[in-house]
């Protein structure tokens, strides 16, 4: 070999150490980084889970979107934490692979639970119609089909578009896989964005195409009800949707109808009443509800117009008060549209249930606007003039006939029911639709009404149109874009009840209309979500508009200044509107598969891979092991740089440091790493916490405290440090500049703390676990409970089981965890111990002082 | 954050203005493409660290781009950004090399956030590589 050569190839061996170091620093590197990525998607993965279930509790609303997303989310995240795993360690948990997608699939499963066969017909005649064909036509066509078929009663003839044909449409040219999309990335909390979007999908839906069979269909359909009612026959096209009218639930005027239309305009009427589905009171409505956007099939019915003389409501029962059981009619000149939509007043008859029913009131009301339908103008709104502005709408023959019709309805299905009707020239009754009627209870306590100043008193009178009390800000909405700017938990004052208000009750504590009475779809969807509602209070928007805060006392017919606890606290609580929906059970039921935590003890046999029943149980069993592989990497590396170090802070402590990544200011040579050389600011934030008072050294032990300690000693495993591994012995801390994992031995108890903190505060995080104690349970509990109690004062979440304590803060700024931080710090100090003394109450009262008054001490003190 | 270089590939041309601009307001170098062709043509004359893609485009899918880039360019790091939540989508993604799935509506730090994550496990990853070929140089 040439003399240059060998020369050559000694340079290069000589070189290839602190290559290999430099390969190994590197290794380090990556090994942190994709541990970090796993401790992320850990947190994302807790986060939604904590979402989840906090929504199932509570009453926030949520839909369809939500479910899916936040599934995919907490799967996507547990993916990646497998992933992140196999990573770490290689081919050392493959199994997880195979729990994860078994669970994965289980959701999927869940999520979509196919709806069952239905009629494949496109469209139905109504003589064909009845109750068993409800999934096919919808409610409200289905019903008809039935008093028509069953009872004999009059209805205007037509026939029903079917479900099957919506969805037809729907599928067609993938139109539902866009809206779909489109909603899935809308924030659907703010109204202005909700807004835009129902009518960017509305717009979508008028324009799309028709599938050619379904066209033909509707139109062949139309061909046959010319022939029945003569050529040209104007027809009304009113929404069936599947779901709607159902008992609990009235979907009450959110839908279109579209009224006199003719061939000509047969299939955008069609179009229209589809995409009123996706109008912003429909949205919100099956937000607030629990409805998934499929759980709503749109059936549409097609009915001849009937040249209504008069028409209105009638209710089988009282709807305010179900211990009244009354027959009530509403009446106004012309369709029943202007007493649906609450914008004149209307007669009242009250009958009684007899037979024949009895006329018990009428009180006959100025009427001032009516609706008529001419063929060619189409609806029209009129001026009442003359003599019939004051005359009663109905005879006294005809509001028994009524009450008869109401009566026997009600019979036949059981329930009370809410019926639409009209009189036509013969001045024969024709029933438009029914449907069970909401009904509400009214508060238990018939308290008396509460005595008042009367200075306080705003308005008086009126109707209830919904039982209840309800307080909060005046807001008085006039305009369409006023929905937009509606706050959560005012009084909405308004001066005619229409239904363009209904998708505000859900933010509403109460609403004030000057028009309007109960029979309104305003009243019933308020009802519904038990939304106090006094209507019918002439010069209320002016009065209130600049009240700022009011009670609502719709059951004492009343508005009052200022926020009246004492009217407030005899009202029920509103009920919990998603439970028992479609959409809170279907979460319920994947939840079961995400949330529930089975793996708790580290040490115990089941902690395996193949005891993960919950996406918990992985995110659990990963971050165990990974932080486990972090540690055991940097031992099995001798490599100076990158093995654990002794904190030396004037003597050597029994601290032992793991440098991940950026943890030390600069490398780092022998045993000992001092503290001027830590870069890690959640250690030294710990580090301030642990020094910042003294220990007063160890509490006073009694008698029986210090025996159940030698007790403990000798029975608890994990006391015997001869089967634990090193790992678990001591106090170490793995560290990079903005993480720390501190595993604490202290006494008899051990603690975890692991904190990731830097300037992305939407993915900082805390995290304490506190477990064992030498002393009985009971103290050791005790114990737990005290340190609990401080943290949850912090703002922690903080969960107990038996004497285990896991206490979780995320997404704060910087500055205000590493202040938790030090608390933590303190703790760890001054409760070591703390357990032996826990049976005294004087003493534990004691420390409790002591404690919050330190902890105050050092929470006032700046940052170091 | 360094000299990231991010193509976003989404055929909604609003969302994809807005995003570029809002990229480029943060100093970011943001690149724009309308469809999966698109991007691999973009791809293949020009640079990138990371991939912001749509999942469901007309022409070719988010999943077949994925696969495209993933197999042309295997240190590209690519991000899916979609309005489509689907458990078995997203599963399928990722196990074909996708660094991260994230929802419409995404809050943008957080989508910088995982752009800077993938932007450093795509340089981590690089440098290794580099570190290897020398220690294999060094060696023969």
């Amino acid at each position: 070999m040439p003399i240059g050569g060998y020369l050559k190839k000694l340079l290069r061996r000589r070189a290839a150490a602190p290559d290999d170091a430099a390969a190994l620093r590197l290794e380090f590197k990556e090994r942190y980084h994709h541990f970090k990525l796993l401790l992320g998607a850990n947190c994302k993965a807790l986060e939604v889970m904590s979402d989840i279930e906090e929504t199932l509790r509570g009453e926030r609303l949520f839909g369809m979107t939500f479910v899916r997303a936040a599934c995919t989310s907490v799967c996507v995240s547990v993916f990646s934490m497998v992933r992140g795993l196999e990573r770490l360690a290689p081919g050392k948990y493959t199994a997880l692979f195979e729990r994860f997608d078994a669970i994965q699939k289980d959701i999927e499963e869940i999520l979509a639970r196919p709806l069952p066969p239905r009629d494949p017909r496109l469209v139905i005649p109504l003589a064909e119609l009845n109750r068993e064909l409800t999934d096919a036509a919808g409610g409200k066509m289905a019903n008809l089909g039935e008093i028509r078929n069953r009872l004999g009663l009059r209805v205007p003839p037509g026939f029903a578009i079917t479900t099957a044909a919506a969805e037809r449409f729907f599928a067609h040219r993938e139109l539902q896989t866009e809206i779909d999309r489109r909603l899935q990335a809308a924030e659907t909390g703010r109204l202005d964005a909700l807004y835009a979007l129902s009518a960017e999908i509305q717009q979508m839906i008028i324009r799309a195409e028709i599938p050619p069979e379904v066209e033909e269909a509707i139109l062949q359909a139309y061909a046959a009800l010319e022939a029945e009612c003569g050529h040209g026959v104007k027809v009304a096209l009113r929404s069936s949707a599947l779901g709607e009218d159902t008992g609990e639930n009235s979907f009450a005027g959110q839908y279109r109808s579209e009224l006199n239309v003719g061939r000509d305009t047969l299939l955008t009427a069609y179009r229209e009443v589809l995409a009123s589905k996706y109008g912003l009171p429909a949205i919100t409505y099956r937000l607030q509800r629990g409805f998934r956007d499929e759980d709503i099939a749109m059936g549409v019915g097609c009915l001849a117009m009937v040249p209504a003389v008069a028409g209105g409501v009638v209710y089988s029962r009282n709807p305010v008060d179900p211990h009244d059981a009354r027959v009530f009619i509403n009446a106004v000149w012309g369709l029943p549209k202007a007493v649906v939509d609450g914008s004149t007043a209307c007669d009242l008859f009250v009958l009684s249930r007899d037979d024949p029913p009895e006329l018990l009131a009428a009180e006959v009301r100025e009427k001032e606007r009516k609706y008529l339908c001419y063929p060619e103008e189409g609806v029209c709104r009129l001026e009442v003039s003359g003599p019939e502005r004051l005359q009663p709408a109905l005879t006294r023959e005809q509001a028994v006939a009524l009450a008869r019709v109401a009566l026997a309805l009600e019979r036949h299905y059981g329930t009370p029911q809410d019926i639409e009707w009209a009189t036509d020239e013969a001045g024969e009754i024709v029933i438009l639709q029914c449907r069970p009627l909401t009904a509400k209870e009214p508060p238990t306590e018939a308290a008396a009404p509460a005595a008042l100043e009367e200075e306080s008193l705003l308005c008086r009178g009126g109707v209830t149109a919904s039982p209840g009390a309800g307080a909060g800000p005046v807001f008085v909405a006039e305009r369409a874009a006023d929905l937009l700017s509606f706050p959560q938990g005012a009084v909405l004052v308004v001066r005619q009840a229409l239904p363009r208000w209904a998708s505000l009750l859900g933010r509403a504590a109460a609403v004030v209309a000057e028009e309007g009475g109960f029979a309104g779809h305003l009243a019933s969807v308020a009802r519904e979500f038990g939304v106090p509602a006094l209507f019918g209070l002439p010069g209320a928007v002016e009065r209130l508009r600049a009240a700022g805060e009011v009670t609502v006392d719709a059951t004492g017919r009343r508005v009052v200044a200022g926020r009246r606890e004492a009217l407030l606290a005899a009202q029920a609580p509103r009920r919990p509107l998603m439970q028992g929906s479609p959409v809170h059970r279907l979460l319920e039921e994947a939840a079961r598969r995400i949330v529930p935590l089975n793996l708790l003890d580290p040490d115990a046999l089941e902690f395996a891979p193949e005891h993960c029943r919950t996406l918990h149980d992985i995110t659990r069993f990963i971050h165990e092991k990974a932080v486990l592989e972090m540690f055991r990497f940097g031992q099995d590396h001798h490599f100076s740089e990158r093995s654990s170090k002794q904190l030396y802070v004037e003597v050597p402590m029994q601290w032992w440091i793991l440098n991940l990544d950026d943890g030390f200011t600069e490398e780092v040579e022998g045993r000992y790493v001092r503290l001027g050389q830590i870069a890690c600011r959640p250690m030294l934030a710990f580090w301030r916490g642990f020094t910042a008072i003294p220990w007063e050294g160890p509490p006073a032990v009694d008698g029986r405290g210090m025996l159940s300690v030698l007790f403990q000693a000798t029975t608890n495993r994990s006391l015997n440090l001869g089967v634990r591994s090193k790992f678990a012995e001591r106090n170490y801390f793995m560290i990079a500049r903005s993480f720390c994992c501190l595993n604490q031995r202290l006494g008899f108890h051990f603690a975890t703390l692991e904190a990731l903190v830097s300037e992305r505060t939407a993915e900082n995080y805390l995290s304490f676990q506190f477990k064992g104690g030498a002393a009985d349970f009971e103290r050791r509990m005790a114990r737990v409970h005290l340190v609990a109690e401080i943290l949850e004062d912090l703002g922690f979440g903080v969960e107990i089981r038996e004497d285990h304590l896991v206490a979780r803060i995320e997404a704060r700024p910087e500055p205000d965890l590493l202040k938790r931080i030090e608390v933590l710090g303190y703790l760890a100090l001054h409760t070591r111990q703390m357990d032996m003394v826990m049976a005294n109450p004087t003493q534990v009262e004691h420390y409790r002082r002591k404690y919050r008054a330190d902890i105050e001490q050092l929470l006032a003190r700046g940052s170091a | 954050m360094g000299d990231v270089r991010v193509l976003f590939v989404d055929d909604e041309p609003d969302f994809l203005d807005t995003l570029l601009k809002r990229m480029q307001k943060r100093r970011i170098a943001a690149f724009g493409a309308q469809s999966g062709e698109e991007a691999l043509a973009w791809l293949s004359s020009n640079p990138a660290d990371v991939v912001v893609l749509d999942v469901r485009m007309g022409g070719m899918d988010g999943i077949s781009a994925l696969r495209a880039i993933k197999t042309a360019h295997p240190l590209v790091e690519v991000i899916l950004l979609t309005g489509h939540a689907n458990l078995e989508l997203a599963r399928d993604c990722l196990a074909a090399g996708a660094f991260d799935y994230l929802m419409k509506p995404v809050n943008l730090d957080e989508l910088l956030y995982k752009i800077e994550d993938a932007f450093q496990k795509k340089a981590l990853q690089e440098k290794k590589i580099r570190s290897l070929e020398e220690a294999i140089g060094t060696r023969t």
